[in-house]
């Protein structure tokens, strides 16, 4: 594939204005946002649930609107440093498209699976930022969320390829378009000032081993990625459980004992996630 | 070549237009050059909320009737915002509408034009609009919020009507030993996010009279009533600690403290930042002036700042 070509496309992709959203979601923040009794925590939980809305969120207080770029990366604090008011705007300004829903069908369990799957590894390894992992395993597949909106032809290609072939999504992105989401997410995360940890987490998750400024919180979404994949909650596009990098498991000092403690720990998770249901 | 051209706009501006109007929109355009006037135009209100909360142009002009929301809907929403505030809005208006709907009291605009109306009325308005915001008026250049002229003003009218309220003094501690170490770009930041933190946790309070001012530097003062003050100093503190931490580079958080010079000139370790509150009520009319409340602060800033901590201090004398 000619630089050119790859420069174009990247042009494309970033020309990204409306990335669509679950309605449901919509509703209920709007909900919390006129009722004066509730606070920011409740806020920023429903948020977390929506990798459109958390993405817009962390965008704008990263943006140099606010005079700190690249600071914040949790979701609550986000909203304290927003305020109600910017949260609202973003809301009312949010189009209201299932395109997600009806294009990349299970996609936000996915990812919410994801996001749940890489916390708890973070929380169970000690690390420090557990909201930041969390995010980025939220984000880790917006990449193709942003790809199937921009350039909708590709998109129809890599998924008749994964059909055919049995490959990975990644691969057939790789194939047709001379790169993956990891890579479209790594000019998401920079277009929009989010913080190298969770910049990180998103852009390496196929390759954690590759990070070089927060190795483990790429590890945690690898690992989250994976599980989410073992237990088939929700889909990210192709039906194979990805390869599990051994160089993750040894940089996050777990063993197979921890893995199962993890696993066990998640299926509860699962269960009580998949009563709710956005859609 | 007309005479107005003579006067120039010290750069390209750039101008959103929000309204279905073509025939405004056309004029608009028409104007002045593209390289004076760069008018962007969108149809509708809710798409261009987002552009704009993203990309703040020089000027917004606003149709009172748009297609989807209300014109004075969208201006209050931008300018509820302190760091858009300083955006100059126009209001578009038919003289029909303007005659029947006279309530100008909250309406946030800067200025209005008459719709239809010829192009040497909408090119002065839009000169003089541009123009007179970029004059300086009384508010921090850092966080926008309304500087000491404004904040003494307020204190003192509520002191005359003899309102009981809650003022509170808050600072940061070992700001100067992170702004010395870290320079002064990372310690705007800081005092970015602080006035960030105390607007919205104030504005969380609603239906209440309020008000939150930039004293300069690391000093800003609030206003609440005073059964909500204590409530608004925790919730303030709590999100402080939070988030400070985040502007300091990974080593140094890892730490929990900084090394950097003190005020002899010896290095030092210092803790992370902290917020100390001071916080002085009036109720019953007793304070007289302006110059009491802040003296009383001060005494009491010295209390809180005793906590290595965040912390704060409400003014106890009144059970005496």
């Amino acid at each position: 594939m000619s630089e050119d070509l790859k420069l174009e496309r990247k042009d494309q992709i970033l020309a990204v204005k409306d990335l669509p959203t679950l309605p449901k979601v919509l509703d209920e923040v709007s909900r919390l946002v006129k009722d004066p009794d509730s606070s920011t925590e409740q806020m920023a939980k429903l948020i977390a649930m929506d990798q459109v809305l958390s993405a817009k969120v962390l965008k704008m207080v990263n943006s140099p609107i606010y005079g700190f770029p690249g600071r914040i990366s949790s979701i609550h604090h986000a909203l304290v440093l927003l305020g109600f008011n910017v949260l609202r705007g973003v809301i009312v300004s949010t189009s209201v498209m299932d395109i997600m829903n009806q294009n990349m069908v299970g996609l936000w369990e996915h990812s919410v699976g994801c996001a749940l799957a890489s916390s708890t590894i973070a929380r169970h390894v000690g690390l420090k930022d557990v909201e930041d992992v969390s995010v980025a395993g939220l984000l880790h597949d917006l990449g193709k969320v942003v790809t199937a909106i921009q350039l909708p032809d590709l998109k129809t290609g890599v998924e008749a390829m994964v059909k055919a072939r049995d490959m990975t999504y990644l691969d057939a992105e790789k194939a047709l378009m001379g790169f993956g989401h990891d890579r479209v997410n790594a000019w998401i995360a920079d277009h929009w000032k989010l913080p190298p940890s969770i910049k990180e987490g998103m852009s390496y998750h196929h390759k954690p081993q590759l990070a070089r400024l927060y190795p483990e919180a790429a590890c945690c979404v690898h690992l989250g990625d994976f599980m989410v994949r073992v237990f088939e909650y929700g889909s990210g596009g192709d039906d194979n459980v990805l390869y599990l990098e051994p160089d993750a498991l040894k940089k996050l000092k777990l063993k197979p004992a921890d893995l199962e403690t993890i696993l066990d720990q998640l299926s509860e998770q699962f269960l009580e996630i998949a009563d709710l249901s956005f859609v | 070549m007309t005479p107005q051209d003579a006067c120039r706009l010290p750069r390209t501006q750039k101008v959103y237009l929000l309204s279905a109007n073509t025939e405004l929109r056309d004029t608009l355009v028409g104007l002045w050059d593209h390289n004076h006037l760069e008018v962007i135009h969108f149809d509708r209100g809710r798409g261009a909320i987002e552009v704009l909360f993203n990309e703040l142009p020089d000027l917004l002009i606003v149709d009172h009737d748009l297609p989807d929301m209300a014109g004075l809907d969208v201006v209050n929403l931008v300018k509820s915002e302190n760091v858009y505030r300083q955006l100059p809005v126009i209001l578009a208006i038919r003289e029909e509408t303007l005659l029947s709907k006279a309530d100008w009291c909250g309406a946030e605009v800067d200025d209005l034009i008459i719709i239809p109306s010829t192009p040497a009325r909408l090119k002065a308005r839009i000169f003089l609009t541009i123009t007179r915001a970029s004059r300086a008026f009384d508010a921090n250049p850092l966080s926008k919020l309304p500087g000491n002229t404004s904040i003494i003003q307020r204190i003192q009218e509520m002191i005359d009507r003899q309102e009981d309220f809650a003022l509170a003094y808050a600072d940061l501690d070992y700001f100067k030993s992170f702004n010395d170490k870290y320079g002064f770009s990372r310690g705007d930041e800081v005092l970015m996010m602080s006035a960030r933190i105390i607007v919205n946790t104030i504005r969380g309070f609603t239906g209440v009279r309020s008000f939150v001012g930039h004293v300069g530097g690391d000093d800003f003062v609030f206003i609440l009533p005073p059964d909500k003050v204590e409530l608004a100093c925790q919730r303030i503190v709590e999100n402080f600690d939070s988030i400070v931490p985040h502007f300091y580079d990974e080593e140094d958080r890892a730490k929990g403290y900084i090394q950097s010079t003190d005020r002899e000139g010896n290095m030092r370790t210092f803790p992370l930042m902290a917020i100390s509150i001071a916080v002085v009520l009036n109720i019953g009319g007793r304070l007289k002036h302006y110059g009491e409340a802040s003296q009383i602060a001060m005494t009491l800033k010295k209390k809180a700042k005793e906590n290595p901590k965040s912390s704060y201090v409400l003014d106890q004398r009144l059970s005496s």
